[in-house]
């Protein structure tokens, strides 16, 4: 039989907990997106050619930081930044370990949503804000900020979910969670039911992120 | 008020330098409407955003109130920037903000006291008379109300000098016509100098002082509207004036007629109607109206007529020596045949 529910309730408690690993390892990659990503993002952005604080070095340099990590591909980027990872949390391996390394890898990524973002702007309203006499901060805060709200959102959607797929490679290096579960009974034991049950959580899990980003993008534009 | 100096503006494309600007020098005065006249590409827009160096030129001065923009760091452009409004066309509003926001943006970037920014607003909206949108957001605005809004902004820091960049362009004929009422009000009662470029001569005829045309870059002609209006040297200049001024006569009119055609230019106070009956009753000759019109400039009329002009060739000099002495411009377009 396909989907055995003996087998199900048996593994309950153990796909309960690789669940929560992967919101935990998610919620934690994308936390530290948001800190670092979308300062980074706007820095990108403000930096370029023809803009407020335009700045080539700048500019430059941190354009080709993120390119070199986002040209590698996350299941390498992982293996990579094992020293780095033990440097901070002090072992690679488990949920936490692989919290960092999807951090590593969702910076450049959101913070290149957060530039294609804040590039969609009508020019004009930035130069609007120059020529009234503004900061560069208040352009940032009150311009930038407020004007890219939206799509930023649905550049965080992209970002958790992108985070998901990511994660569940976690599993291959002993990340843990839902990923981790897939490979371990799935993969290794041909447990079908768990096989495809992982399938179904990771898709509802997609679904649901995406119907909550669309949400808090609509509700949040007043355009 | 505003000295532009040797002003040039290059733009470096990928394969050669384009002049957007050609060495323009010009001194608007304080507290005129001065008009920039010109087709797309002339080279206007540039120019007017080369006035709060919103481009930087490529080589000459730019003097507001005696400031020599061109000289001042970052922080003290931005502090200048405070008394230059500016207006677009496309209105430039942050959309994501209500319309009390948007000009209180303003106001804080001039490091208003928190306390005074409200009355403030209130006042800038009473100014334009949108005191019953404040909370409203841009999108459900109309285009003549965002450029109300965006005029609010541009004045939130009482500026010396309004740059309108094509502000009327997007509004409908009516709209535009309450803004421009709006822009002279500002200009008369807050004795703002107003810098305005538009390619619709009706604007310029409407609210300007003084006016340049520009071409390739170039000042091609520049003076008091009235002035232009009723002698343009320049070709160009001819032709932006047809489309408020427009005494061609069609050419099938003008072949059925066998007189000699004129054309009778009459200026401010001179009573042109008189000046033709008068010499219709002293010489012996027959006068047919096929064109004319009386505009207003600057409150002044401005007559210009097409007359076939029937009768002995001498006699028709005389007339025409009459009117010229009377202070009114004859110009011959065709003879008899």
């Amino acid at each position: 039989m396909l989907f055995d529910m003996d087998r199900i309730m048996e593994l309950l408690p153990e796909m309960t907990q690789a669940f929560g690993e992967t919101i935990y390892m998610i919620g934690i990659a994308l936390l530290v997106a948001l800190i670092i990503g979308l300062p980074l993002g706007i820095i990108l952005f403000v930096t370029d050619k023809g803009l407020f604080l335009e700045n080539k070095p700048i500019k430059s340099v941190l354009g080709f930081v993120v390119n070199v990590i986002r040209s590698i591909p996350f299941i390498i980027l992982m293996v990579a930044i094992t020293p780095f990872t033990k440097l901070v949390v002090g072992n690679s391996i488990g949920p936490t370990a692989a919290s960092v390394a999807l951090s590593v890898a969702a910076i450049p990524f959101f913070a290149r949503i957060v530039e294609t973002s804040l590039r969609e702007i009508d020019k004009g309203v930035i130069e609007a804000a120059i020529a009234v006499g503004a900061t560069p901060w208040m352009i940032i805060k009150d311009v930038l900020i407020p004007e890219a709200k939206s799509s930023i959102i649905q550049g965080i959607t992209l970002t958790v979910i992108s985070l998901v797929a990511y994660s569940a490679m976690a599993g291959f290096v002993g990340g843990g969670g839902i990923g981790d579960l897939a490979i371990r009974f799935g993969y290794y034991r041909y447990d079908n039911t768990i096989m495809i049950l992982t399938v179904v959580i990771l898709l509802l899990l997609v679904q649901i992120f995406q119907w909550i980003g669309d949400k808090a993008a609509k509700a949040v534009d007043k355009s | 008020m505003i000295q532009i100096e040797n002003l040039t503006k290059v733009y470096q494309t990928k394969d050669r330098d384009v002049i957007g600007v050609d060495n323009v020098s010009l001194t608007i005065n304080e507290g005129e409407i001065f008009g920039i006249v010109g087709y797309s590409g002339a080279g206007k827009s540039s120019l007017l955003r080369c006035i709060n160096l919103l481009e930087r030129p490529t080589d000459g001065r730019i003097l507001v109130d005696g400031l020599d923009l061109m000289s001042l760091d970052a922080n003290n452009l931005r502090k200048a920037r405070l008394k230059i409004g500016m207006i677009f066309q496309h209105f430039h509003l942050i959309s994501q903000k209500t319309v009390a926001e948007n000009i209180s943006f303003a106001l804080r970037a001039a490091a208003t006291p928190a306390k005074d920014i409200d009355k403030r607003v209130e006042e800038l909206l009473n100014m334009v008379d949108l005191a019953d949108k404040k909370d409203v957001f841009p999108a459900q605005l109309s285009g003549g109300q965002k450029q109300r809004v965006g005029i609010a902004r541009a004045l939130a820091n009482d500026p010396s000098v309004l740059l309108c960049d094509e502000a009327t362009s997007a509004l409908d004929p009516n709209t535009t016509s309450s803004i421009l009422k709006l822009l002279k009000k500002i200009n008369r009662e807050l004795n703002i100098t107003i810098v305005l470029i538009t390619h619709e001569m009706n604007v310029v005829k409407e609210i300007c002082d003084r006016m340049a045309i520009m071409q390739d870059g170039s000042v091609v002609e520049s003076g008091n509207v009235y002035d232009i209006f009723s002698t343009p040297k320049n070709e160009l200049t001819k032709t932006f004036i047809k489309d408020v001024v427009n005494i061609d006569v069609p050419e099938e009119m003008l072949q059925k007629c066998t007189g000699q055609i004129v054309k009778i230019t009459f200026r401010g106070e001179v009573a042109g109607e008189s000046v033709i009956s008068d010499m219709i009753q002293t010489f012996d000759v027959k006068g047919n109206f096929l064109h004319g019109l009386i505009e207003y400039i600057q409150e002044r009329p401005l007559g210009m007529f097409v007359m076939e002009m029937k009768g002995d060739k001498t006699e028709i000099g005389k007339a025409i020596d009459y009117m010229s002495s009377q202070l009114v411009d004859v110009e011959v377009i065709r003879d008899a045949i």
